[in-house]
């Protein structure tokens, strides 16, 4: 058996390093317990009471041992819905939706467990919507798991849940929990050994406790060297990190494990730069920002692509020490927006620029002067049809300059 | 064919009506003269007479057959090199029409060119001199290359005094029967810096509006022509609401479509009415400069104007 599900917590005392999690779920599960039943509808659940509470956070941080804790902690049984399960409108309404229409046959309580959520993928179509109307006609409690829900295809579905956040486990407590396991075990590894796989993990508990099975069934357990999981991080997990917390060597390496085109996380640390500092930090962050782009220009340039490793460095480490202190507090981080509104002004522009176009051939000057004199241009061009023709301006160009 | 914008309409046709640029004129007509041009760099401000003098020499060369031996191209328009490239080959490959044994290829702000696109182009020029020659024309001949530089005869054009600027205007002022003071004049004058072009043009659009060019008509048109409200901009920053400053600002750039260049023309010029301290806007205007040569270098216009409006914020926080 393996040890992740043998030394799988059965209570709340046995789950480390997630309190906050813990309080959220115990309040999210009496509160509706407490909440009077009976009578039909969505009436019922008065007030800004939500119905599902999502849980989400890096894998192995206990966002599903979490679930099957809180339904022993209150007699319920546990209703789940995985990954390995289709999860489409029609398997839901057959499956899921008569579970929230029964009471429970063998316990007190009922609580339905939509694990994993993220992995609804495109076979399953239609299985969001049908969730969310589900939430809406239940009357038991229903928890979501989930690693990434900043996911568009979730945005809904964010909106009818209360959301709790798993933050990755502190490598003291992982080391801590791995020698409460080999007691039990009757094992005995290196403490040095223990020390790195605890900080390998990188928060994450299931893998750390995998590679300790893994290694206490070898003959020689100290020449064992671990892989590193490549884990992926989420650009806001990574905005978070630089803006929040000091930096650090692993700083450095915080954007290869994120799944996107340094371009466009240059494009995020831009927007988001602001919501995070302000006065002599905002100054330091933006001329890190600003030399990060230097050195993208100097790549694009010489195609010397050595220069990588300095945009990298700016743009993460370069950010992260623009504070003097650690930053506490939540904040909502926003999409990139800029280069939209940039496109839909070039949709708009298009016939500016092809007038541009034409005057600058005829009249010898590069394209790029006469859109900076368009004002002016724009001005000689409009009230004179002769121009117009020399020109050949189509009758939508001429259109253009006219005033509305 | 009579043009109906101005500073074609006006534009000189022979050497004798070029204004301000004596020396170079004596010097290339001769050469002109002679049917046979070396390769020429000019050099100079915008709306000196380069890209005019350019047309002059290929009209007198060729005559009427001037539009079949004479190639436009403009550096700061084409993608890379290689489509210079590609329109230098099709057009040298053919052979002039009449009794010039060579075409003329005319290439405008040769200086927007990387350094490895003009030493391909230093290549080129080599391997079509027997059948082309190159007018090359930049701002600054200290972005050109030495070795193109050494190709060429270089001629250095100078900006417009301010009789050369009357005289133009007088001229098509009378052409055009418009009423215009000298006071007006120097108006234009100023508000273009010396290019001529400018000039025209201002005179142009204020004239489509009424033939009576009053000053106050002239101030507002070239008020047009500057990028507006970077004041504002500039305000949030130095009140420290930078999120309204930088929102404002794409705004402008994106509603107006003004370069980040122009931008920060701009900014350069709107420090000195901001209220921080004199050693402050010293090092303003450094970051300004230092912000203005890395956007002509390549950098994303827009990162870089929000640095700099964030070393604003900074002195606006250092003012109280």
């Amino acid at each position: 058996m393996p040890w992740t599900e043998k030394h799988r917590p059965k209570n709340f005392e046995e789950v480390k390093g997630q309190d906050e999690a813990i309080a959220k779920i115990k309040n999210f599960i009496n509160n509706f317990s407490q909440t009077p039943k009976g009578g039909g509808g969505q009436g019922r659940w008065a007030g800004n009471l939500k119905k599902a509470l999502i849980l989400y956070g890096p894998p192995g941080t206990g966002k599903t041992t979490l679930a099957y804790v809180v339904a022993q902690d209150t007699n319920s049984e546990i209703f789940e819905l995985n990954a390995s399960d289709l999860r489409n409108k029609a398997k839901l309404n057959e499956v899921l939706r008569p579970a929230t229409e029964q009471k429970s046959l063998i316990k007190q309580n009922k609580i339905i467990l939509v694990d994993e959520v993220d992995g609804i993928s495109k076979v399953d179509w239609g299985g969001i919507t049908e969730l969310i109307s589900i939430i809406n006609s239940t009357p038991y409690p229903i928890i979501i798991t989930a690693n990434d829900i900043w996911n568009k295809k979730l945005s809904s579905l964010r909106k009818k849940a209360e959301l709790m956040q798993l933050k990755e486990i502190n490598y003291k407590t992982v080391k801590d929990i791995l020698i409460t396991i080999l007691r039990k075990e009757n094992k005995f590894i290196e403490n040095q050994i223990l020390t790195n796989i605890a900080i390998k993990a990188k928060g994450d508990l299931r893998a750390a406790i995998n590679d300790l099975q893994t290694i206490s069934n070898l003959e020689y357990p100290s020449s064992v060297i671990f892989d590193e999981r490549n884990k992926e991080t989420d650009i806001f997990n990574s905005l978070k990190q630089i803006f929040k917390n000091k930096p650090t060597n692993e700083t450095l390496k915080i954007f290869d494990s994120v799944n996107m085109p340094i371009d466009e996380i240059i494009l995020w640390m831009e927007e988001n730069i602001p919501y995070e500092y302000e006065g002599k930090e905002l100054a330091k962050a933006f001329d890190a920002l600003s030399k990060t782009d230097v050195f993208k220009g100097r790549i694009y340039k010489q195609q010397y692509w050595r220069f990588l490793v300095y945009e990298n460095i700016l743009l993460s480490y370069g950010i992260a020490a623009s504070k003097k202190n650690p930053k506490t507090g939540f904040t909502s981080y926003k999409k990139p927006t800029r280069i939209l509104k940039i496109w839909l002004n070039n949709q708009r522009t298009i016939k500016k620029k092809s007038i541009a176009q034409k005057y600058a051939t005829y009249v010898h000057v590069g394209q790029k002067r006469a859109m900076n004199e368009f004002p002016i241009l724009k001005q000689i061009i409009k009230s004179n049809p002769q121009i117009q023709k020399e020109l050949k301006l189509t009758n939508e160009e001429i259109e253009y300059l006219q005033p509305i | 064919m009579v043009h109906g914008i101005w500073t074609e309409k006006y534009r000189p046709s022979v050497f004798s009506e070029v204004v301000g640029q004596d020396e170079i004129i004596k010097r290339v007509e001769s050469l002109t003269n002679s049917l046979n041009i070396p390769h020429l760099l000019f050099a100079g401000p915008a709306g000196t007479g380069k890209s005019t003098l350019a047309l002059i020499i290929v009209k007198e060369l060729f005559k009427e057959n001037w539009k079949e031996n004479y190639l436009e191209l403009n550096a700061s328009d084409e993608r890379g090199i290689s489509v210079v490239r590609e329109k230098v080959k099709n057009f040298a490959r053919t052979k002039s029409l009449g009794n010039v044994p060579f075409k003329v290829i005319f290439l405008d702000e040769a200086d927007a060119l990387t350094p490895e696109a003009q030493q391909a182009l230093r290549r080129t020029m080599e391997n079509y001199s027997s059948t082309c020659r190159f007018i090359l024309s930049c701002n600054y001949s200290s972005k050109v290359i030495d070795p193109i530089q050494s190709r060429c005869a270089l001629f250095r054009f100078k900006l417009l005094e301010k009789k050369d600027i009357e005289k133009v205007i007088q001229k098509i002022s009378e052409k055009e029967t418009l009423t215009i003071s000298p006071e007006t004049i120097e108006i234009i004058y100023e508000g273009s810096e010396g290019d001529c072009r400018k000039c025209i043009n201002i005179l142009q659009s204020t004239a489509s509006i009424s033939p009576s060019i009053t000053p106050d008509l002239v101030s507002t048109m070239i008020a047009n022509t500057k990028p507006k409200d970077i004041k504002i901009v500039l305000d949030y920053a130095i009140s420290g609401d930078f999120q309204r400053a930088r929102e404002k600002l794409l705004d402008i750039m994106l509603k107006e479509s003004i370069s980040g260049q122009e931008v920060i023309k701009a900014i350069q010029k709107e420090i000195w009415n901001i209220p921080v301290e004199p050693e402050i806007k010293v090092k303003l205007t450094e970051k300004t400069g230092e912000a203005e040569f890395r956007i002509v270098e390549g950098s994303d216009p827009f990162i870089q104007l929000q640095a700099l409006l964030a070393s604003f914020v900074l002195a606006g926080l250092g003012k109280e």
